[in-house]
């Protein structure tokens, strides 16, 4: 395929993509960007209509939003399916794997186990969050650097489960470090690599 | 998924409210480590939820005239970084620090882990050694529990459906006490205990006698149990290291172990001896530092 052709693809997947996020918001009528301004400090609220859906406001990667979803929607659903963050990834969607971490105020939580009625009205911090523009997070940064990945799918949560760790221990030693990331799995067996990047990052982020 | 209502209570008197209503078919959700598997993987979950999460006076760990109290919605990871909690009983942060992995421990609360009712949860053991009591509330009020009485079976408490676990007392004359906690599981991190055994004493420094010695075990009954021959064993003698082999010995004839395809009986029995004399020493340590009341 020649590059041009390739770059022709890739932009109109990303069009598709967009108007795939619209489309689904105004199917269904959930998501509202609100203002930055506007907080989301409330707890959910039930639907006019249905009891079995929930109103939520939250606030991911600071951006607020509104959406009202069923009660059943896990906080991954919420985020790859209605907010098309798909960096956050789902392996076991059961607390086993914790490919699916994130930062819900501040804490790493599997959001595979969290009710999206549960974050109503808390700050949510995903892989999307961390980096600057085009500016990689020192932790992004150093799992770069030493290759702490394979094929990448365990990366977003061993990244963000990194974060929550370097968040309160900036200097970890490595026993610190593998504890702390014991709740994310890697079915690649990139581990010695992942820790060399944890420790990296902790220079990184000092510096 | 199956559908449910969810509601949401502002404190405990709108949660017990919100469970009076709507028990039987209502379910309380905390920190929802255990329940969503529930909710996610069985056809009987719940048709309706009480979220308690956001029941701000059911997190507080605080000493009060009856002694230490935690609520029932303090997490593990709260309990690891108590002060206070770290300060009197570092057996408990142990426990803690055993339980799943973080992402587990900053979401799952200490009264979650108890009315799971699992003979595995490690809070169970350092807790009933430490004779705690359970505070629950209904709409008839507020009742305590010891703990030795709150677990009927495997997955079965004395909760009504209607009640709402509120907070965990160590009663007053424990705080202190000299206690330690060990866990056996097949991997450092993310394993279930194979057994664990928790043991707390007084110790006399003068003359090594030892006093209300209590031994708890877990993950080799259908419940975590005491071990009061073990108990008995030691009482009002000098804590030898002969004296703990024995009361090790003793624990492993009261334990009920079964086997599966993580161990045998034969072997968890020999893991509750071994437990248990070394949990015994690790609160023997403790008691050498410490004096009562200190
Ligand atoms: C990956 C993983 C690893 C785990 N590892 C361990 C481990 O190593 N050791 C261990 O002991 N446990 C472990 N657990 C089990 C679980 O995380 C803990 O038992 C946790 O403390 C449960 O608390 P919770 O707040 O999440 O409970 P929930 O899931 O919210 O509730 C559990 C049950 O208790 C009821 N309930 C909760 N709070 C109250 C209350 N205040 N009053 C009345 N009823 C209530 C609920 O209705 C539900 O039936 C693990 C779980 C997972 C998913
Ligand atoms: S997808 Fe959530 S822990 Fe595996
Ligand atoms: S890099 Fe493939 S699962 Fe970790």
């Amino acid at each position: 395929m020649a590059n041009d052709d390739r770059e022709k693809l890739s932009v109109s997947r990303r069009a598709f993509l967009k108007g795939g996020a619209l489309a689904t918001g105004a199917l269904s009528s959930t998501l509202i960007p609100l203002g930055p301004a506007e907080g989301a400090d409330r707890a959910p609220e039930a639907t006019d209509l249905d009891p079995r859906r929930s109103k939520i406001e939250l606030k991911v990667n600071g951006v607020a939003y509104r959406v009202d979803v069923p009660n059943t929607t896990t906080l991954a659903t919420l985020l790859r399916e209605e907010l098309h963050l798909t960096g956050t990834k789902v392996g076991c969607d059961r607390m086993q794997c914790g490919a699916c971490t994130v930062h819900v105020n501040g804490r790493s939580v599997y959001s595979c186990t969290v009710p999206a009625v549960d974050a109503a009205g808390t700050e949510v911090l995903t892989i999307e969050g961390l980096a600057k523009g085009d500016t990689l997070h020192p932790i992004q940064q150093a799992f770069v650097e030493h290759s702490g990945f394979q094929c990448g799918f365990c990366t977003s949560g061993q990244i963000m489960s990194t974060k929550a760790l370097l968040d309160r221990n900036p200097q970890p030693t490595e026993d610190e470090a593998r504890q702390a990331l014991s709740g994310n799995l890697c079915r690649c067996s990139a581990y010695k690599k992942i820790l060399e990047s944890v420790m990296t990052a902790s220079r990184l982020s000092r510096a | 998924m199956r559908a449910f209502d969810v509601v949401t209570a502002k404190d405990s008197r709108h949660a017990v409210a919100l469970l009076a209503e709507h028990a039987p078919t209502a379910k309380v959700i905390a920190g929802g480590t255990d329940l969503l598997a529930d909710l996610k993987f069985s056809s009987h979950g719940p048709a309706m939820v009480v979220d308690i999460s956001r029941v701000e006076d059911l997190k507080a760990i605080t000493i009060t005239d009856e002694g230490l109290s935690i609520g029932a919605l303090v997490t593990h990871t709260a309990i690891m970084r108590s002060p206070i909690i770290n300060d009197m009983f570092p057996a408990l942060v142990h426990a803690a620090h055993t339980i799943g992995a973080v992402q587990t421990r900053n979401l799952g609360t200490l009264g979650g882990n108890l009315v799971t009712g699992v003979p595995s949860m490690d809070s169970g053991p350092t807790l009933m050694a430490l004779e705690a009591i359970i505070v629950i509330l209904s709409p008839a009020g507020r009742r305590q529990v010891p703990m030795a009485e709150f677990f009927l079976g495997p997955r079965k408490t004395v909760l009504k459906p209607d009640e709402l676990l509120a907070e965990i007392l160590i009663p007053k004359q424990n705080l202190g006490k000299p206690t330690h906690f060990l866990k056996f599981g097949l991997r450092k991190g993310q394993a279930l205990a194979l057994v664990s055994a928790a043991a707390s004493v007084w110790v006399d420094v003068d003359t090594q006698i030892c006093s209300a010695p209590r031994i708890s075990l877990g993950a080799v009954a259908p419940t975590v149990i005491r071990a009061p021959k073990a108990e008995a064993h030691l009482d009002g003698r000098p804590l030898t290291a002969d004296a703990m082999a024995e009361a090790g010995r003793i624990a492993a004839s009261e334990a009920k172990p079964i086997s599966d395809f993580r161990a045998s009986a034969g072997y968890r029995r020999e893991l509750v001896a071994v437990l248990t004399k070394r949990a015994l020493e690790g609160a023997y340590e403790l008691a050498k530092t410490k004096r009562r009341g200190a």
